[in-house]
């Protein structure tokens, strides 16, 4: 399967590369993992004339948990989010998003920045960025801006990312205490598989055994972009974090959502999925929060 | 335009000329006729393209030969020395795991990855480990049992 010809950039620098992106505009993409990519060169849905390769930056393979935040480069590839001790302490739905994206060829290439930047609507790592309420950092010649994670999705395959910026970081604080979160996704098979739905939530309670002071609900799947569920998060607050409530919540979240019908799933069926997962990740961040 | 690009392929030196939309698969197949690396769906789904880069198992087809360059790349030929087969080669025959033989590289290479870093791994640690390479003969079983079988 023959790839469309293009010209090659390997920068070494963010600099380097930001005004190469001034330089070509639209007729260049970034490439990190390709895993996304490259698929998609080879079915010939984009054919970019100049391909800009950012995975020999050093400063974009970093990451960084000083001062209560994690800070990480955009081609922290997959596989070793789903293997960092930092993550996993305070941010252990992200570790989870990333064991369960492809398989293990695919995590060793594919990055953050990468699942990010493609916007597919089941990817695996946004739901547990946005609970942790994550910003990326966009760079380009001219200088820099943060967005938060829940502006940055336009629609299937958009973002904000404009065509001379490039994703250069991720970056979320760490939960208060008594915060816990859980994600996960459901698909046909474990590996290898798109999501028919997959959720991420989030709460922080008052304290131990005290009321749930702040909720976030995250679907995907069911929408052009990753959604929040609104009235579930409001459902939640200030009432104490028993079994019915989240079962409640997963209901509430179910009518948050619009799936359409497809060959993955019925719009009925994958609403009634969102339910039960908001229910069961909401029970893995209630134990996180207890620190059990 | 063709970019001079070195590899390091099972601890030998190359320096070759490739074409920048080269995938490295294509080019160890075409370029270098290390035919043990298959090429099956070319879209990063079955696997049977995998290769050893860096340490890490990778789908070579979702791999340009030009960001494989200055890297170190092991195939399925470099898992022989002089004491013969690989001990994963070894217990994929002994265990009748291989079949058609199509997915068996890849498979063997993500076999290796997983047991340099944990040698005693479990039934599941397993299945998760090759769960990027399909094989449509054995229905996995008898790999699994090999895999298993290198260390006990």
């Amino acid at each position: 399967m023959l790839l469309p010809k293009f010209d090659f950039h390997e920068p070494a620098t963010v600099t380097e590369a930001c005004q190469i992106m001034a330089e070509y505009g639209v007729k260049a993409k970034v490439i990190a993992g390709g895993t996304d990519l490259m698929v998609n060169m080879k079915k010939k849905l984009v054919s970019p004339e100049q391909l800009v390769s950012v995975s020999r930056i050093e400063e974009l393979k970093k990451i960084d948990t000083a001062g209560n935040m994690l800070k990480i480069g955009s081609c922290f590839t997959v596989a070793d989010i789903a293997a960092s001790e930092q993550i996993g302490k305070k941010w252990k739905a992200l570790c989870s998003g990333a064991k369960a994206l492809g398989s293990p060829l695919i995590r060793n290439l594919a990055t953050i920045g990468g699942n990010l930047g493609s916007a597919r609507p089941a990817a695996d790592l946004p739901p547990s960025l946005m609970v942790y309420g994550a910003k990326v950092v966009l760079k380009k010649k001219s200088g820099e801006r943060v967005v938060a994670m829940d502006k940055f999705f336009r629609g299937p395959g958009l973002t904000e990312i404009t065509p001379d910026e490039i994703l250069t970081e991720i970056q979320m604080d760490a939960p208060p205490a008594y915060s816990g979160a859980g994600y996960i996704n459901l698909g046909i098979r474990q590996a290898q598989d798109c999501n028919l739905v997959n959720v991420a939530s989030f709460i922080t309670l008052e304290g131990p055994g005290g009321v749930i002071k702040t909720a976030r609900i995250v679907m995907g799947c069911v929408g052009p972009t990753h959604l929040r569920a609104p009235s579930a998060e409001k459902l939640l607050v200030g009432e104490k974090p028993t079994e019915a409530i989240f079962a409640k919540a997963g209901q509430a979240a179910a009518g948050d959502c619009s799936p359409i019908n497809d060959f993955r799933g019925s719009a009925e069926y994958k609403k009634a999925m969102v339910g039960v997962l908001t229910k069961r990740t909401l029970g893995i961040a209630y134990k996180e929060a207890m620190g059990q | 335009m063709k970019k001079l690009i070195q590899l390091t392929i099972n601890d030998k030196e190359f320096e070759i000329a490739v074409d920048p939309n080269q995938t490295l698969g294509d080019v160890l197949r075409y370029q270098l006729g290390l035919t043990g690396t298959k090429k099956g769906c070319e879209m990063g789904d079955c696997g049977s393209c995998t290769v050893i880069m860096d340490g890490k198992p990778v789908n070579s087809c979702l791999v340009l030969a030009v960001q494989a360059n200055r890297r170190k790349i092991t195939t399925v030929e470099g898992l022989e020395n002089e004491n013969g087969l690989h001990p994963v080669q070894k217990a994929m025959m002994e265990k009748g795991a291989i079949q058609c033989g199509f997915c068996s590289s890849g498979m063997i290479l993500s076999a290796k990855s997983l047991l340099d870093k944990n040698p005693k791994p479990t039934e599941g640690e397993i299945r998760s480990a090759i769960s990027g390479n399909l094989c449509r003969c054995t229905g996995y079983q008898k790999i699994v049992e090999a895999v298993k079988s290198v260390n006990e």
